[in-house]
């Protein structure tokens, strides 16, 4: 194995199992294998692992079933939001400074409830079903993302009104790839919240509508947890 | 019935025993048959062969032969025996009456 390409294959073998990099590298070092064979060797294997991990559902249901949608419906939501608390800023500081809390804010402030709760859940389950081909997930993002920063034409709000989804969905995925268990009562406890947020009426009534494919996500995390709460 | 690979794996690591892992069985198929064997059909085929039950993998301890890294080891299980044999009679019967095999009963007489 030649010293400028072992680096490359130790890089290569991080992406198996840690027992499986350890066979492979011994395997290679045992072999005296030559290093840009055993690359190819390596990746070989990766590219195999990565398609068998693609003959079940879980990965093209995170990335086609959940990712792309969610990242479009989420990206609606950010900016339905992100304009009304404009519209709301620019009314309480012009016209009405003094004025108390109305309806609108409160009907904003369980908007935003929705939109953290709902994508923290969307991020959750994603991490949960597709934790090992999470980079296709992350391209099923990418691409509405791309697409809708490139046509977005609102003057008075700022690109980054799209993304508004994203930290709270990222930290979903960083709860699920850590292992962490949902406990069932705060499972059931977040579903009827975001189940009720979802009731509440608001005034664009399509977005309304769509709110509905953000409550699967939080039953589906019930159903995860109590499936965990019998494993134990 | 098991594809060639795999029977040709299984008989390896039976004739291996107890020094059955995989650079052993990989060096051991690339010897007897003059073909390259990947790294990646290997272990891919091994994982198979486990989770259809005809292998037994684990993990052994590390030594310093091979830069501390461990081996994975395998063992032949009962069903795999058994797989292998079905595998063999199936090709000596269907060989039978073949001008190839015919020629090397004949040498081999």
């Amino acid at each position: 194995m030649t010293s400028t390409s072992w680096p490359l294959v130790e890089v290569a073998t991080r992406l198996l199992e840690p027992d499986e990099r350890e066979a492979v590298l011994g395997d290679l070092l045992e072999a005296g294998e030559g290093g840009w064979s055993g690359l190819l060797g390596v990746l070989g294997l990766v590219v195999r692992r990565q398609l068998q991990l693609f003959r079940s559902w879980r990965p093209w249901a995170a990335s086609f079933g959940l990712t792309l949608p969610g990242s479009l419906l989420l990206m609606g939501f950010s900016v339905t939001i992100a304009s009304n608390c404009e519209r709301l800023a620019h009314h309480k500081i012009l016209i009405e400074p003094l004025g108390g809390i109305d309806e609108a804010s409160i009907s904003l402030f369980c908007r935003g409830l929705l939109l953290i709760g709902g994508s923290w859940v969307c991020g959750y389950v994603v991490g949960s079903v597709s934790r090992k081909t999470l980079w296709m997930s992350i391209v099923s993002c990418c691409f509405p993302c791309l697409f809708c920063l490139v046509r977005f034409r609102e003057p008075s709000l700022s690109k980054f009104c799209l993304f508004l989804f994203l930290l709270p969905a990222v930290w979903g995925v960083h709860h699920a790839l850590r292992l962490t268990r949902i406990n069932l009562s705060l499972a059931i406890l977040l579903a009827i919240a975001i189940t009720t947020l979802t009731l509440l009426p608001t005034n664009s009534r399509g977005v309304w509508f769509l709110n509905w494919s953000l409550v699967w996500p939080a039953w589906y995390l019930v159903a995860m947890a109590r499936q965990e709460g019998w494993k134990k | 019935m098991l594809g060639e690979f795999e029977y040709l794996l299984i008989t390896a690591a039976a004739g291996l025993g107890d020094k059955a892992y995989g650079a052993a069985i990989r060096a051991e198929i690339e010897t007897t048959t003059g073909r390259r064997c990947s790294i990646g059909a290997l272990y891919t085929t091994i994982d198979r062969l486990e989770t259809k039950g005809l292998l037994k993998t684990w993990m052994s301890d590390a030594t310093p032969q091979r830069g501390g890294r461990a081996k994975r080891m395998v063992r032949v299980t009962a069903k795999g025996v058994q797989a292998a044999k079905d595998f063999y009679d199936a090709v000596t019967r269907v060989s039978r009456g073949a001008s190839w095999a015919v020629d090397r009963t004949r040498r081999a007489s």
